[in-house]
């Protein structure tokens, strides 16, 4: 048997002439973020070429690196402009279900508001579930390479298990319990994706999109201060999930403009060619009729509920509309589905 | 066939305002399933209600001798909620039993709430607890059973992580960072570099898996997502600090055993190579006062052990139920154990691996004899412990990899 090199160890010390130039990031205001290393040949600017290997960016590559399997080469395949920056934001945003919601001040509420605010999180429950699985689906995926949007993508997977858990914790802290299970929420879709960017526009801008429009709301929905808070601080996160949606499918769309009719082909079925309102649809009747008992303040204020979703119902497609205008799919406006477009403002 | 009279209005006013619009097939079919004669969902537009309000009709089952009843002026049909009538348990009131950690998941476990199946059998997304669709698509997840996934302790740990967490741009004290001799610093920076190599692959790994797991576990889900982000910050964290003293990236790490995890073909293999390399790692960075140059580099160490502790012990805690509830397959979980060992084994011998750990140990590359000496005392230290680790797990090696004995043995 040859020697082990552990205990009888010979001396290479190659790596320490494998580069020359120093690199030394200085802390800003905001600490040593990634926007602060984010420079020279370390830079998504410099990026190479991927390989496969998990090489993170600016290492330099080890002769007869294995490769892991498939991922994706190019960089406009998961980039986003802001996620350095998103990434950095989420670190310094967490927040603790357990203790920064006031569980204490839950108030006992009439039962049947309880019960629809207990079947809404019931369906939330579910909805953040599928939320943070599908980031996770593509994560191998991301090259290191562009390490900055798979970090952006795992501090995602931890604001949704956070989701996960603070809706459940609402349906079982004040006196209620889960309800009917909210399927046919359209969530499958966006497991069904098979590419980054087609998750990306289903998940971060349509679905959060939805459901970030709904949390705005929350003042209107929240029935307590615990409620209301629960809402604030699930859309602070959800706003920068969207963004990075957003600038995703701006950055693709600037860079590889012949993916548009692609991506509205995934759009149109999502959207279109079937009846459903789009992932993340809340028009299933116990969300739908639960969110009007809350909306309007009680089953004898259902009519007012009604009114009031509505107005969430047209305020979602609304800003839907916005937010592909803003990345640049401004004609998406005309060729929505029809139960979306039935909301859309003229332009 | 609406559900109240205040959509009827809303509906009304927005009439002027509609276009025509093209009926989707599947209102259509769902028209037709529910008995709703050729032509009703036309003259329901005609009568300037919303295809919002067709499709809300539609999805609620309205059925088409109400509708029709409906359009005629009939009597408004209210909805029947009977979602409120699912015979979930209800009644709960879940407190904080730890006032410090505030209302955790732990807290959630009570009543029915709190059976945790040892087989899950819904393929959907129900949450445990819910009442379950009669039909459901499945959603493809593949992990259905306990024994594969559970460790009591990931539900006091999911919250433990949310409480402990720290963030790497702020918490450590990057202007203190004083110049270091050239060498040293470019064997931190090699060091960092592998282990954010390391820990983002191992971010991207777990990730990948989450999916698999159903929601009959979402406490162990919870807790993955944790150690998913933890690994996160390590990847920055290490990045950070070799860019940020005048070093830079050195050589990515060895493949050798990332390759192994990723050829892992079920959860059980998988963590069983998570189990050796967390382990090993969780000693090396509880040692990282032997090998850190400054107060950033401990504290960094210190905050990274004390993320892979939590790791560890789920590891431990998984294991141990695994072979407890599954004793057939003690046997098969040495194949993985060696296949690990084996390709860490090459990992840990690759100069760009052990050099620079041994010029931090020693303080400097004249000083390369003593920094091996120590070293081999850390490799003796972290195979120990992971053989213990293994023992805690009521899992003893039979054939712990012989490179792995000659150092135990050294």
């Amino acid at each position: 048997m040859a020697a082990n090199p552990i205990t009888k160890p010979g001396l290479d010390l190659s790596w320490l002439n494998l580069y020359d130039d120093a690199a030394s990031a200085t802390p800003g205001k905001k600490g040593l973020t990634l926007k602060e290393i984010n420079t020279g040949r370390y830079s998504d600017a410099a990026r190479g070429a991927g390989d496969m290997t998990y090489r993170m960016r600016g290492a330099v590559p080890r002769p007869g690196a294995q490769r892991f399997g498939p991922n994706y080469m190019s960089k406009s395949d998961v980039w986003s402009e802001n996620c350095v920056m998103l990434y950095e934001e989420a670190t310094q945003r967490q927040w603790s279900s357990a203790r920064d919601i006031p569980w204490n001040e839950l108030e006992t509420l009439p039962d049947e508001i309880e019960r629809a605010m207990c079947q809404l999180c019931t369906m939330l429950t579910e909805v953040e579930f599928i939320a943070g699985d599908t980031p996770g689906q593509w994560l191998p995926f991301v090259s290191a390479q562009d390490f900055e949007a798979g970090l952006f993508l795992m501090s995602q997977i931890m604001d949704e298990a956070r989701h996960t858990d603070v809706f459940r914790k609402r349906a079982l802290a004040n006196g209620g319990g889960l309800l009917a299970q909210g399927a046919g929420l359209g969530l499958r879709s966006l497991i069904e994706a098979r590419d980054f960017t087609e998750m990306s526009v289903l998940m971060h801008v349509q679905a959060e999109g939805f459901v970030q429009s709904m949390f705005r709301m929350g003042e209107l929905i929240g029935q307590t201060d615990a409620d209301k808070r629960i809402f604030r601080m699930s859309a602070q996160d959800e706003s920068r999930h969207l963004a990075f949606g957003v600038m995703h499918l701006k950055y693709v769309l600037d860079t590889d403009p012949e993916r548009r009719e692609e991506i509205h082909h995934y759009l149109d079925k999502a959207e279109g060619d079937s009846a459903g309102g789009g992932s993340g649809d809340v028009t299933f009747p116990p969300v739908f009729e639960s969110l009007c008992i809350l909306l309007g303040g009680g089953v004898d204020k259902f009519d007012e509920g009604v009114q009031k979703f509505l107005l969430l119902r047209k305020r979602q497609i609304n800003e839907y509309v916005h937010r592909l205008t803003v990345a640049g799919l401004g004609d998406r406006r005309d060729r929505l589905g029809p139960l979306m477009a039935q909301f859309v403002d003229p332009a | 066939m609406s559900t109240g009279r205040a959509l009827a209005a809303a509906a009304q006013q927005s009439a002027a305002e509609q276009q025509d619009f093209d009926i989707p097939q599947d209102a259509r079919d769902r028209a037709r399933e529910l008995g709703w004669e050729d032509g009703l969902i036309e003259f329901a537009l005609s009568k300037g209600h919303t295809l919002q309000e067709v499709w809300q009709a539609l999805r609620g089952g309205v059925d088409g001798a109400t509708a029709k009843q409906f359009l005629a002026g009939g009597q408004l049909v209210r909805p029947e909620f009977s979602w409120m009538k699912v015979p979930t348990e209800w009644g709960i009131r879940a407190r904080a039993s730890d006032p410090e950690l505030g209302l955790t998941i732990g807290d959630l476990n009570i009543g029915t709430y709190g059976d945790i199946p040892d087989h899950w059998d819904n393929r959907s997304e129900i949450a445990r607890g819910s009442y379950p669709n009669p039909t459901n698509e499945d959603m493809g997840y593949t992990i259905f059973d306990k024994a594969i996934v559970w460790a009591d302790c990931c539900v006091p740990l999911y919250e433990i992580a949310i409480r402990d967490r720290w963030v790497a741009s702020t918490d450590l004290r990057w202007a203190s960072l004083e110049t270091l001799p050239e060498d040293v610093e470019k064997a931190v920076c090699q060091l960092m570099t592998e282990q954010s190599d390391r820990a983002y692959y191992a971010g991207a790994v777990w990730s990948g898996w989450l999916p698999e797991i159903s929601y009959g576990y979402h406490e162990v889900k919870f807790f993955l997502s944790t150690v998913i982000y933890d690994l996160a910050r390590h990847t920055e964290a290490f990045r950070k600090r070799a860019l940020a003293n005048g070093g830079g990236l050195g050589l990515q790490a060895p493949t050798d055993f990332s390759r192994a995890i990723r050829e892992a073909r079920t959860f059980p293999e998988l963590a069983a190579l998570f189990f050796l390399q967390d382990s090993l790692l969780l000693t090396l960075f509880k040692n990282g006062d032997s090998f850190a140059q400054n107060q950033l580099e401990r504290d960094m160490y210190a905050l990274v052990a004390r993320d892979r502790q939590r790791m560890m012990d789920y590891h431990v805690e998984r294991f141990k139920h695994f072979l407890y509830k599954l004793p057939s397959r003690r046997e098969e979980q040495d194949l993985y154990f060696g296949k690990g060992e084996a390709q860490m084994f090459k990992d840990w011998k690759d100069p760009v691996v052990s050099e620079p750990l041994a010029l931090l140990l020693g303080g400097g590359k004249e000083h390369m004899e003593a920094g091996h000496e120590k070293l081999r005392a850390l490799r003796k230290l972290q195979v120990q412990d992971y053989v213990d680790n293994l023992a805690r797990a009521t899992f003893q090696r039979k054939n712990l990899n012989s490179r792995f004995k000659e150092i135990l043995e050294a």
